[in-house]
């Protein structure tokens, strides 16, 4: 370990109050992002990987939400629940962030141009001339054609693509040490979806921003990040190297989140397993594993004791019995076995 | 914590997998249950039964006539004394009685309020006066009664009208010219509801003049709500009055929302050409300044001898209003028509019965019937207007919106006649609007997964 | 672009036109369904204004024709001769009465948009909590109390006030200053006001947990700029949707106003006419207004595409 990493997240809590009880959305999430590095946090829809970060930015509207308790400090500065460090809002300066649908996420009676000048007014304090000059400078080096035109026009008339561009170039017009990008390419059409993500490999090799990409598709993880944290029911259930969760995965939410992932690979004759079943109730999560009742392995350990967090490589974690050392069943085997049935 | 191999065997049997989530419940007693939990549109639902109650019920339990009018009590408020003393039949007055400063010779009485003065200094003549507010330093005498241009008639006695409550007297001197000079004397008297033993038989109080002398006290009849501006009774015109209003509230709405459902599906069904063409006639329709054309047919229609007018209005309305809930349907229908699950029954070769009957109308009942209470406000507004400016139901038929028309004239005297009609509209439409907005809360299908 | 615009109102302009020719002929075949012959009004018995009227309007020729007369009338912007008050010009009342309902009702309709915008926005920006709470009491009464109700509540309430102060604060009915405009103004604008705040409530809470108000926030924009900026803009569009319907509710509500406070405006004056059965001055008034409600639905339509770029550029 060397100096502290410009992102450190730990114990994060996130509630909601709701007229049916309490939603523990996020339940003691940690994680961490380095400049240069693309951290992804995978899982299913309501897994909390979407709050867990707008809990950081601070975009989780309080009530409802209660955050805490738990920590995020970036550069060694907490900036939960407040945003500010050094009197000044680190959104938008210091961290960007992109959302899944660009088609509502831009205010539609606002040039574009406008829109993406908006944060350089705010925390640079440029004038609107200047500002709308660097906006224009932005959507070029984000790729938008005729850029001097596209600034004057509405949202309403750009396509989805070119909205996300614009949308990139918004986030990173302060020049952020952080990338926030929740499913950014989720709305798009796949010929869209390649060219977004090379766009946001080539501005994170020439910033050295770093990178949280937030997605469900598995395809774009291996594509992309560095480190891998699979979240379930609120929780990290696995986290490693990309390489280690997904050719040494020793989480059976992991494993069966691969074997619902279409292939063309080498087996492609593998049929696709769906997990049965649906996520715990966020209003009274289970005592032991949240996966208990939808796992293969499902042991006698597994429904009142909540599974420790595993050390299984160099950073690679697995929140599961099945590495406890007394267990002697192996994840993979298992599977390998149930998923060629 | 320790664990055993014990801990590690996997688990046999069935686990539930579905077992968490919550029961399912079909449209309608998922939007009952929402519209229970609406504490505000449960109020306003059992508001809107009690209203109906009221109007189908009440006269059979409050059975006195709207129309007849008790000539003792006139623009009586609720809640006030009703006894009455039993006097001798009226005897004329000359003017007998003592002399003196301004005073009442006998009893002040609702029968007659007799006057006796000494001649003001300096006076050619007096006139008296009679208010119902203190006279103050700014010389409100209030009504004149009679004027005198000598000093030999000192006396008067007022009959005008009397009823029980305070009066302030004043006799003023006029000047040579026979103007009123800054000269006067004022008197505060308190006037006794009086009958006579004829009266009491007549208005049915008693059934003959044996049950009762001279000296005792009668109650006169009952209006738990008062009297309006003839002495007809309050409760039992807002009975009357309600059926009115609400009948135009109700029935006219259910109308043309009626129609507007029949004309717009079958715009939105046909589609094409026609469905063009019966949109810009709604459109045309839409245009018409509503209210005028309101007043405009009431007009063209004409209301006969004997006839409350309410036809001619229920006619109008369904005439200009129906536009509304046909493009809201079409609306519907063309979504629908579009929706997956109907194209899927179409494919699996459903009929056009069946899919009107089976997808269509049940998908669109529940904009319809929020679209209906909404209108039933609406509807009892425009009533209320029309009868307010004299366009509305014709006189003697009460209704909420007429009785207000009549009781703004007298609103600084006797409040009364104006608040409670007033208050009956205010608490239907509110009681209305505010079942809307549950019902439209409870059967949007968007808040179905939310919160 | 430009020319796409003009052309824009071109058409509007045109479909105003054809539908004040709808609203004229219903007027005329309306009014044609009046039972009984409109000159044996005992009102109407000079002889003057009969023979004046006979062959103005040719009251001996056939329907149609008569159709046609009143049409050409029309088209020239003549309304015809009052039928009761001997040779007194329909436009004439139209040019003296309106001038003063258009100011009472301006003042109304900038009352109504101010204060739906303002209430409106505040409740929601303080959504469950006190303020939100009062005000939409209060809203749920400004709709459910008739306006000639307010308007006669407000005059009560000016005149125990006036008598409490001892001088009279505000006059309690009448025209001329700007001080007899107030109170009527606001009775006429309360029940649009109250209907504009829980439109504008609505569609702010909308705004607030929209996406592009997120991205703001995402952006560190302070919160007074996303309120003027990202949410107020964007929330004021539905409200100006309905503001050319609710002009037609105020114009009607003019009416009762005018009458309650003694105002000598062209809706006092129609509600007489139709009290006394002056049709020419009914057919006149009803088409006046219709055109005028026509036009101002057309003028609100192309403010609406000045606000929302989505509805000007396409």
């Amino acid at each position: 370990m060397t100096a502290a990493p410009l992102l450190q997240v730990e114990d994060l809590h996130v509630e909601f109050a709701t007229h049916g009880g309490t939603v523990r959305a996020v339940r003691g999430v940690d994680f961490s992002v380095d400049s240069n590095r693309t951290l992804a946090i995978v899982g299913e829809s309501g897994c909390g990987k979407s709050v867990s970060v707008q809990s950081i930015m601070g975009l989780i509207p309080v009530p409802p939400g209660r955050i805490g308790p738990g920590s995020a400090l970036l550069r060694g500065q907490e900036i939960l629940g407040n945003n500010v460090v050094n009197g000044r809002d680190v959104r938008g300066s210091e961290i960007g962030m992109i959302f899944q649908d660009p088609m509502t996420s831009l205010n539609p009676t606002m040039t574009i141009g406008a829109q993406i000048a908006e944060p350089l007014q705010v925390h640079r304090g440029y004038g609107a001339g200047r500002a709308r000059e660097e906006a224009i400078r932005l959507l070029e080096s984000c790729r938008i054609p005729e850029a001097r035109k596209r600034a004057g026009q509405y949202p309403f008339e750009f396509s989805g693509g070119m909205l996300q561009r614009a949308m990139i170039a918004m986030a990173i017009s302060c020049k952020p040490a952080l990338l926030i990008a929740d499913e950014p390419t989720t709305a798009l059409d796949v010929t869209i979806q390649s060219q977004i993500l090379d766009l946001m490999r080539d501005l994170q090799r020439e910033t050295g921003m770093a990178i949280i990409l937030i997605t469900h598709d598995l395809g774009v993880v291996a594509r992309m990040a560095d480190e891998v944290l699979v979240m379930y029911a609120g929780e990290v259930v696995e986290k490693g190297g990309v390489d280690d969760v997904f050719y040494r995965s020793a989480h059976p939410y992991t494993l069966g989140l691969k074997a619902a992932m279409p292939s063309n690979r080498d087996d492609s004759a593998q049929v696709l397993t769906p997990i049965d079943g649906s996520p715990p109730d966020l209003f009274a999560p289970p005592g032991g594993c949240g996966y208990f009742a939808r796992c293969p392995y499902a042991m006698q350990a597994c429904e009142d004791n909540h599974p420790e967090s595993f050390d299984l490589h160099a950073d690679h974690f697995a929140r599961c019995w099945l590495h406890h050392e007394d267990c002697d069943v192996e994840a993979t085997d298992v599977h390998r076995t149930t998923a060629s049935e | 914590m320790s664990y055993g191999a014990a801990d590690f065997l996997p688990v046999s049997g069935q686990r539930d997998v579905h077992g968490i989530s919550r029961p399912s419940l079909s449209y309608l007693q998922d939007a009952w249950l929402r519209l229970k939990a609406n504490r505000r549109a449960l109020a306003s639902l059992y508001l809107v039964l009690g209203l109906l109650f009221f109007t189908i019920a009440g006269p059979w339990i409050w059975r006195v006539d709207s129309a007849v009018q008790d000539l003792d009590q006139i623009s009586q408020p609720p809640g006030v004394d009703r006894a009455a003393l039993i006097v001798p039949d009226y005897q004329s007055w000359d003017g007998a009685g003592e002399a003196g400063p301004l005073h009442v010779v006998g009893d002040a009485t609702s029968q007659s309020v007799r006057l006796k003065w000494d001649a003001l200094p300096g006076a050619n003549g007096h006139r008296v006066y009679r208010n119902i507010f203190p006279v103050g330093p700014e010389l409100a005498y209030g009504m004149p009664l009679a004027e005198f241009f000598d000093n030999t008639i000192l006396y008067h006695e007022d009959r005008l009208d009397l009823r029980p409550g305070r009066y302030f007297y004043s006799v003023v001197a006029l000047g040579e010219d026979g103007a009123v000079t800054a000269n006067y004397e004022s008197l505060t008297v308190d006037v006794r509801r009086v009958t006579t033993l004829a009266e009491a038989v007549d208005r049915g109080l008693i059934e003959n003049g044996d049950q009762l002398a001279v000296g005792d006290s009668i109650e006169l009849q009952l209006h738990p709500l008062g009297t309006d501006y003839l002495g007809r009774d309050m409760l039992a015109r807002l009975m009357a009055g309600a059926r009115v209003s609400l009948f135009i509230g109700i029935v006219a709405p259910a109308l043309f929302v009626l129609f507007g459902v029949v004309f717009g599906a079958a715009a939105g069904f046909i589609g094409g050409r026609v469905d063009q063409f019966m949109m810009r006639f709604a459109d045309f329709v839409v245009a018409l300044p509503f209210l005028l054309f309101m007043i405009l047919f009431k007009i063209a229609f004409g209301i006969g001898p004997g006839e409350s007018g309410v036809m001619p209005m229920l006619v109008a309305m369904v005439v200009l209003l129906w536009p509304a809930t046909a493009r809201l349907v079409r609306g519907q229908i063309l979504q629908l028509r579009e929706a997956a699950y109907v194209q899927a029954s179409q494919l699996l070769g459903a009929r056009t019965n069946y899919l009107v009957l089976r997808h269509m109308l049940p998908n669109t009942l529940g904009v319809v019937l929020v679209t209906l209470t909404f209108e039933i406000p609406k509807a009892i507004f425009v009533e209320a207007f029309l009868s307010f400016i004299g366009m509305g139901v014709a006189p003697p038929t009460p209704s909420w919106g007429s009785m207000s028309n009549e009781g703004i004239a007298t609103m600084l005297t006797t409040p009364h006649e104006l608040i409670f009609p007033a208050l009956f509209i205010s608490i239907t439409v509110l009681a209305f609007n505010l079942l809307g907005d549950g019902l439209r809360d409870a059967l949007d299908a968007r808040m179905r997964n939310a919160g | 672009m430009r020319q796409g615009m003009a052309w824009y109102v071109c058409k509007r302009l045109l479909q105003g036109v054809v539908t004040v020719w709808f609203i004229a002929t219903a007027t005329f075949f309306a009014m044609h369904n009046v039972p009984g012959d409109p000159l044996l009004n005992d009102r109407a018995m000079t002889p003057a204004i009969r023979a004046n009227l006979e062959a103005r309007y040719g009251l001996d020729q056939p329907l149609f024709n008569q159709y046609l007369i009143y049409l050409g009338n029309l088209a020239q912007g003549d309304f015809g001769i009052s039928f009761t008050q001997e040779n007194r010009q329909v436009n004439d009342i139209i040019r003296e009465h309106f001038p003063v309902s258009a100011t009472l009702g301006i003042l109304a309709v900038l009352f109504a948009a101010a204060g739906g915008v303002l209430w409106g926005a505040l409740t929601a920006l303080y959504r469950n909590r006190m303020p939100d709470y009062v005000i939409m009491f209060l809203v749920i009464l400004g709709i459910s109390v008739p306006s000639f109700v307010v308007a006669a509540l407000s005059q009560l309430g000016l005149v125990t006030l006036n008598t409490l102060v001892g001088r009279s604060l505000l006059p309690v009915a009448g025209w001329g200053s700007v001080f007899h405009m107030l109170t009527p103004a606001l009775v006429l604008g309360l029940s649009t006001m109250a209907y504009l705040t829980r439109l504008m409530r609505s569609s702010m809470l909308e705004i607030i947990d929209s996406d592009f108000v997120r991205t703001a926030k995402s952006k560190g924009v302070p919160p007074a700029l996303i309120f003027s900026r990202h949410q107020l803009r964007n929330a004021i569009l539905p409200v100006v949707t309905v503001l050319g319907p609710q002009i037609a509710v105020i114009t009607t509500g003019g009416f009762v106003v005018e009458l309650v406070f003694a105002i000598p405006g062209l809706g006092r004056f129609f509600v007489e006419a139709v009290q006394q059965l002056d049709y020419t001055v009914i057919m006149g008034t009803t088409v006046f207004y219709g055109a005028f409600l026509v036009f101002m639905v057309i003028v609100v339509d192309l403010l609406y595409g000045f606000i929302d770029p989505r509805v000007r550029l396409q």
